[in-house]
């Protein structure tokens, strides 16, 4: 087989190996800056290596939606196990996260020698700052998008309240709030 | 080195249900790693935590390395390891074993009731995490005003790239600081 007559076959879905996967989920853990993994994964592994099409990474994405964990991490598992089995999914997953990993502990190392500085202590004020605005635009967005009616804010202010404001332990607050939700969301369905 | 393993056993303790609770992500179960970070086990001080939460943004990769941040202040390399497995893994897993039987559940009124019901909950567990933040952090008045402002831009302006929003809030806070 000749590079030329492989690329003259018409692009389908490759079945890459495990090294192959190691190294581009290596390299996506390490440049998806910015969080946002879901979105970086589709550009490199749907888009640009062609490994698997856009109809089964939605079908992924939207397995993962009601289940726990970051985006990211689901649909990596997803990928690897569509790829190459368990053994895909465990290779992918630990290549996207060894990158971050040594880069955060170096990032940390940096900043133990640091940690008298005040201008380092403003500057990542100023970063904390940031990335709870993120988070906070997230989560209204996440709100407004929900389902029409009050039932979708009312739960998420209970949340706020329980978890946010009086500090109480997330486990039984998610464990109580959580089933009254789905309950509800299961009642409202019905009546439709 | 009975105390280090205790500790290990600890982090383990916290972050497995953390994994599998954290629906929408990593970020909506920060509320309480500060928790127990800061107030149940003193891993870290508040000032501490507010540092570790910054920096594991300086990180890339899917969501947050805070994990592995709040496990090496526990007990170094291998708290490091164990806090980000923990973490980690557990999501995963039941995200690989669920796929596995997604055929027979497609499009049943009960995923449906999950998705619709577990999402505002997730939404409440977000701004739980910013509120959490805020509290931890010394910064004073200025961060609230901070992280407000940039809440209204987001919204304002949806696509805006964060990355050069995280060095703008950091220079910002680094130059008005010094005066």
């Amino acid at each position: 087989m000749t590079a030329l007559s492989s690329s003259q076959r018409t692009p389908s879905m490759a079945r890459p190996g495990l090294v192959a996967i190691f190294v581009a989920f290596l390299r996506l853990g390490c440049t998806s800056f910015g969080g946002g993994t879901a979105g970086w994964l589709h550009r490199d592994i749907v888009l640009r290596r062609r490994w698997i099409d856009d109809s089964a990474f939605l079908q992924m994405l939207t397995v993962g939606q009601a289940l726990p964990g970051s985006n990211g991490i689901k649909l990596t598992v997803l990928i690897g196990q569509h790829l190459h089995g368990t053994a895909g999914a465990t290779v992918a997953l630990f290549a996207l996260l060894v990158g971050p990993f040594a880069i955060v502990l170096a990032v940390a190392g940096i900043y133990a020698g640091l940690a008298g500085n005040r201008t380092v202590h403003d500057m990542l004020d100023g970063v904390a700052a940031a990335v709870v605005g993120l988070t906070f635009a997230t989560g209204l967005r996440s709100i407004a998008q929900g389902a029409p009616g009050l039932l979708g804010p009312a739960i998420a202010a209970a949340t706020v309240l329980c978890v946010g404001i009086f500090s109480w332990p997330l486990i039984p607050v998610v464990l109580c709030l959580g089933p009254l939700s789905i309950g509800l969301a299961w009642l409202q369905a019905r009546r439709r | 080195m009975r105390g280090s393993g205790d500790t290990l056993v600890a982090l383990g303790l916290v972050f497995v249900p953390l994994s599998l609770l954290s629906f929408g992500g990593g970020n909506a179960v920060i509320a309480d790693i500060a928790q127990q970070a800061i107030n149940v086990h003193g891993w870290t001080s508040e000032r501490e935590f507010a540092d570790l939460f910054a920096l594991s943004r300086a990180a890339p990769g899917p969501g947050s390395m805070l994990a592995a941040l709040i496990g090496l202040k526990a007990a170094g390399i291998a708290g490091a390891v164990v806090a980000t497995l923990a973490f980690y893994v557990p999501s995963a897993a039941l995200v690989l074993a669920v796929s596995r039987l997604w055929g027979r559940w497609r499009g049943s009124p009960w995923h449906t009731a999950v998705e619709r019901g577990m999402a505002p909950v997730a939404a409440g567990l977000f701004l739980s995490s910013g509120i959490a933040v805020l509290r931890a952090s010394p910064g004073g008045p200025a961060v609230w005003i901070a992280a407000i402002v940039t809440t209204v831009a987001l919204l304002r302006w949806p696509k805006m790239h964060p990355v050069p929003l995280l060095l703008g809030a950091a220079v910002l806070f680094g130059i008005l600081r010094a005066f």
